[in-house]
């Protein structure tokens, strides 16, 4: 044997000895993937899905530091089109068992994918993680993820749908910058009232200081939007003791008024508004120069600002401002919507307790002020409110006063048919084909067929 | 007893004499070709057809919801009841049949019949020309189409329809709101009209020219020859067209989700179909009924196989189908 052949020998038989005789080899690292599909549709909403993608990287460090076999690969989609498809997707999908891991949807769905199966009772989690993270959440929020005395879903984000008000057309109208800067605050004391703000909008259309029609925009297609004038004229839609829905004949009434008003009487919507692209709403009423009253949501704020002004925000602190909700009527209180979004683990998901634990790890304060900052949507966390990026958000420190004014859609399986119900009602009354007193007639007749003794007339 | 075998002793089974034999290989190769050919389209039609209606029929006799998915109640003919009591059932029937014969009778058959005999009676480029830009509708995928009549409609400054009728002096409005109907049914319509425009087109060209030489030199008018000669000899696909599209209509309902979603108001556009995807499958908040829309899915199966045969009487398919005089094998 050659002296070469010999040293390869020894290296050789050196190398087997040592993979024999070292130390025992680190089992084989498992990748999970977790998935999860998220929606906007307002496009600065992202964070919904990259936070989940963050959370991904601190979960796999504490899986790393917990010395465990497995990491984590988070595939996360971001919705931008409509509600009703993206649900639609994910009913379908669940059904089918195919559903993601997490889900991010509106708090009222937790009624019905609960019963439904399709999502995870969170109660044992959230105790679990209680002190380390969720003892943080606005305690008013969780009430938005309760159904059955559980907890089946995690707040994501929350909002306020404000007045928004054209500040220069009111300057045109004669107000001076002291009458427009105390504005809101008169709102918030319920002494500026809805049809206050429909006789100035007639009267600046009157005075041709905004177009016919231009005087008072809803949002131009079905939403929870709408039930704002519902709860400002003191309606209710659940009763909190029993569960059960609820509506109320005289507010529902003058819910239907208002709306017939300001298309008919006042003439401060144009007919055939319902329906209107919201492409075109954002066009006309994002610069603050044609329309002199609005309601919109706070993530509209982010919108207009980077889809519709190239990132001017200066051009809306200029232009528009923003109150509540204003009263039905004078005594009555001013009045914001809130739709809490939330995250829910899904019964498909093959490793609920890790997607539970990318939920706990997106909940943080620096996280969910990058989502609220970069899209206009509110604090979940009391620690977000003094995390510096948030406070230095102007927007979001004037709108963090309207959520204790804000009413909430009801968690409830059968709010579907109820809202369908409703609105079809009000598309009616404010497209002229019937009149309010009918139209509640044909609420409470249609309800009462339809949901039977699941929903309280009052 | 065994009449190939009559004394019955030494063979306990006989052979089938050669003559059997051959009858039973005649029966099963007749038997062969029907299974060989039509073995595939009627396993397609058992599994994707009667299937289908199957379980539909089936789901309607349940409760079935998103939030009773996990524990689905048998209620008979509840849902029957619950379609025959609501109060906006027969607004929903009348717009389904406003809808599929409007339709129809302007565009899917009556513009696409016009179209088709004014492109045979110009220029054969022209007419294909014509012909070809009229096909842009279909080609076009649904939901862009259904965009573009959304953008075309909105109102001023927005839709081209305002602003082009506004110096005629008709007022800015949205369209898609205050004249859903027209709006919808002229959408279809353009799209249905190319069909039948293709199927009409090539039905007249088919026409010997010797019936139309010999009316002209009768002294006919064009007027004459298109109601003696051309619509009576092209009766069999107008027919053809005519039941193919109302069932195609019936059942239809993308390009009205697309543009109305059944509203505004009170199901002003709600078709049959429509209103059973709204149930059973699409539903803004949560809880959809998929019992209730199978249902209702059932009562269009049966309005469509009544239409059907409606049709199959009424035009007389026996007849276009005539029986063959010789018989190949």
């Amino acid at each position: 044997m050659s002296g070469k052949r010999m040293l390869l020998s020894a290296i050789a038989l050196v190398a087997i000895l040592g993979t024999a005789c070292g130390p025992t080899p680190t089992p084989a690292m498992k990748e999970v993937t977790l998935t999860a599909w998220t929606i906007g549709p307002d496009e600065p909403s992202y964070y919904r899905r990259d936070n989940l993608i963050a959370a991904g990287e601190a979960l796999n460090k504490e899986l790393a530091a917990e010395k465990a076999t497995v990491r984590v690969k988070v595939e996360a989609t971001f919705d931008t089109g409509a509600w009703g498809d993206f649900k639609q997707k994910f009913f379908l999908a669940a059904q089918a068992g195919t559903a993601p891991d997490i889900i991010l949807s509106g708090h009222e769905d937790v009624a019905p994918w609960s019963d439904a199966g399709f999502i995870l009772d969170l109660s044992d989690h959230i105790k679990k993680y209680w002190d380390k993270t969720y003892k943080d959440v606005i305690p008013g929020l969780w009430k938005s993820v309760e159904y059955k005395g559980k907890r089946w879903a995690i707040p994501q984000d929350t909002e306020a749908r404000p007045m928004y008000f054209s500040k220069t057309l009111l300057k045109k109208l004669g107000w001076s910058d002291a009458d427009i800067a105390a504005l809101p605050d008169k709102i918030k004391k319920g002494e500026f009232t809805l049809y206050d703000m429909l006789t100035v909008a007639k009267e600046a259309q009157d005075k041709g200081v905004v177009a016919k029609g231009y005087g008072y925009w809803s949002r131009p297609r079905k939403g929870g939007d709408f039930y704002s004038v519902y709860f400002a004229f003191g309606g209710e839609m659940q009763d909190p003791a029993t569960g059960k829905l609820v509506v109320g004949k005289d507010a529902l009434l003058k819910h239907f008024k208002f709306h017939y008003d300001t298309v008919f009487t006042f003439k401060t919507t144009p007919e055939g508004f319902i329906g209107k692209e919201w492409k075109d709403w954002h066009e006309t009423v994002s610069k603050g120069d044609k329309v002199l009253f609005w309601n919109g949501g706070t993530w509209h704020w982010a919108e207009w600002t980077t889809k519709y002004l190239a990132g001017n925000e200066q051009h809306l602190w200029d232009n528009v401002g923003f109150a509540l909700f204003p009263a039905g009527e004078k005594g009555k209180k001013p009045v914001t919507l809130s739709h809490p979004l939330v995250y829910m683990v899904t019964k498909s998901s093959k490793n609920p307790e890790l997607a539970f634990r990318l939920l706990t790890l997106a909940t943080t304060p620096e996280l969910n002020t990058k989502h609220a900052v970069n899209s206009g949507h509110l604090a979940i966390l009391t620690t977000q409110i003094t995390y510096p990026e948030y406070a230095k958000a102007k927007f979001l420190q004037q709108t963090a006063y309207m959520p204790e004014f804000a009413g909430y859609q009801p968690n409830h399986a059968d709010y579907g048919p109820y809202d369908t119900i409703l609105w079809t009602a009000l598309s009616a009354v404010m497209g002229g084909e019937t009149t309010p007193e009918k139209a509640v007639d044909t609420v409470v007749k249609d309800l009462t067929a339809e949901l039977k003794d699941k929903v309280v007339i009052q | 007893m065994n009449r190939h075998n009559p004394g019955g002793e030494g063979r306990a089974v006989a052979l089938p004499s050669p003559v059997v034999r051959e009858r039973a290989l005649v029966r099963l190769r007749d038997l062969a070709s029907p299974v060989f050919f039509l073995g595939p389209a009627g396993l397609a039609v058992v599994v994707f057809f009667l299937v289908p209606v199957l379980l539909t029929l089936w789901i309607g006799l349940t409760d079935m919801s998103v939030a009773t998915i996990s524990n689905i109640r048998f209620v008979g003919v509840e849902n029957y009841v619950r379609m025959l009591t609501a109060r906006y059932t027969p607004r929903i029937l009348q717009n389904t049949f406003f809808y599929v014969f409007t339709t129809l009778g302007l565009f899917n058959v009556g513009m696409g019949l016009a179209i088709a005999l004014l492109t045979t009676h110009i220029g054969e480029r022209a007419g294909t020309l014509f012909r070809t830009l009229w096909l842009l509708p279909r080609i076009t995928p649904s939901v862009i189409y259904a965009l573009l009549w959304t953008w075309a409609t909105a109102d001023a400054p927005f839709g081209i329809f305002n602003q082009l009728l506004s110096p005629l002096g008709v007022t800015s409005q949205n369209w898609l709101s205050t004249q859903p109907w027209a709006i919808v049914i002229a959408a279809n319509g353009f799209v249905g009209a190319s069909f039948s425009m293709i199927i009409f087109t090539s039905a007249i060209k088919a026409i010997p020219q010797d019936y139309i030489v010999a009316a002209k030199v009768d002294g006919a008018s064009t007027w004459q020859i298109i109601c003696r000669i051309t619509v009576p000899m092209i009766r069999w696909p107008i027919m053809f067209v005519t039941a193919y599209q109302t069932l195609s209509l019936l059942t239809s309902f993308e390009y009205i989700l697309l543009l109305t979603d059944g509203g505004p108001g009170f199901y002003r556009t709600e078709v049959w179909a429509l209103h059973a995807f709204h149930r059973a499958l699409s539903n803004y908040f949560g809880n959809v009924q998929f019992g209730y829309g199978a249902a209702l899915a059932a009562v269009l199966v049966v309005i469509g196989i009544i239409a059907s045969v409606a049709y199959l009487r009424i035009f007389r398919f026996g007849q276009m189908v005539a029986e063959p005089k010789i018989e190949v094998r």
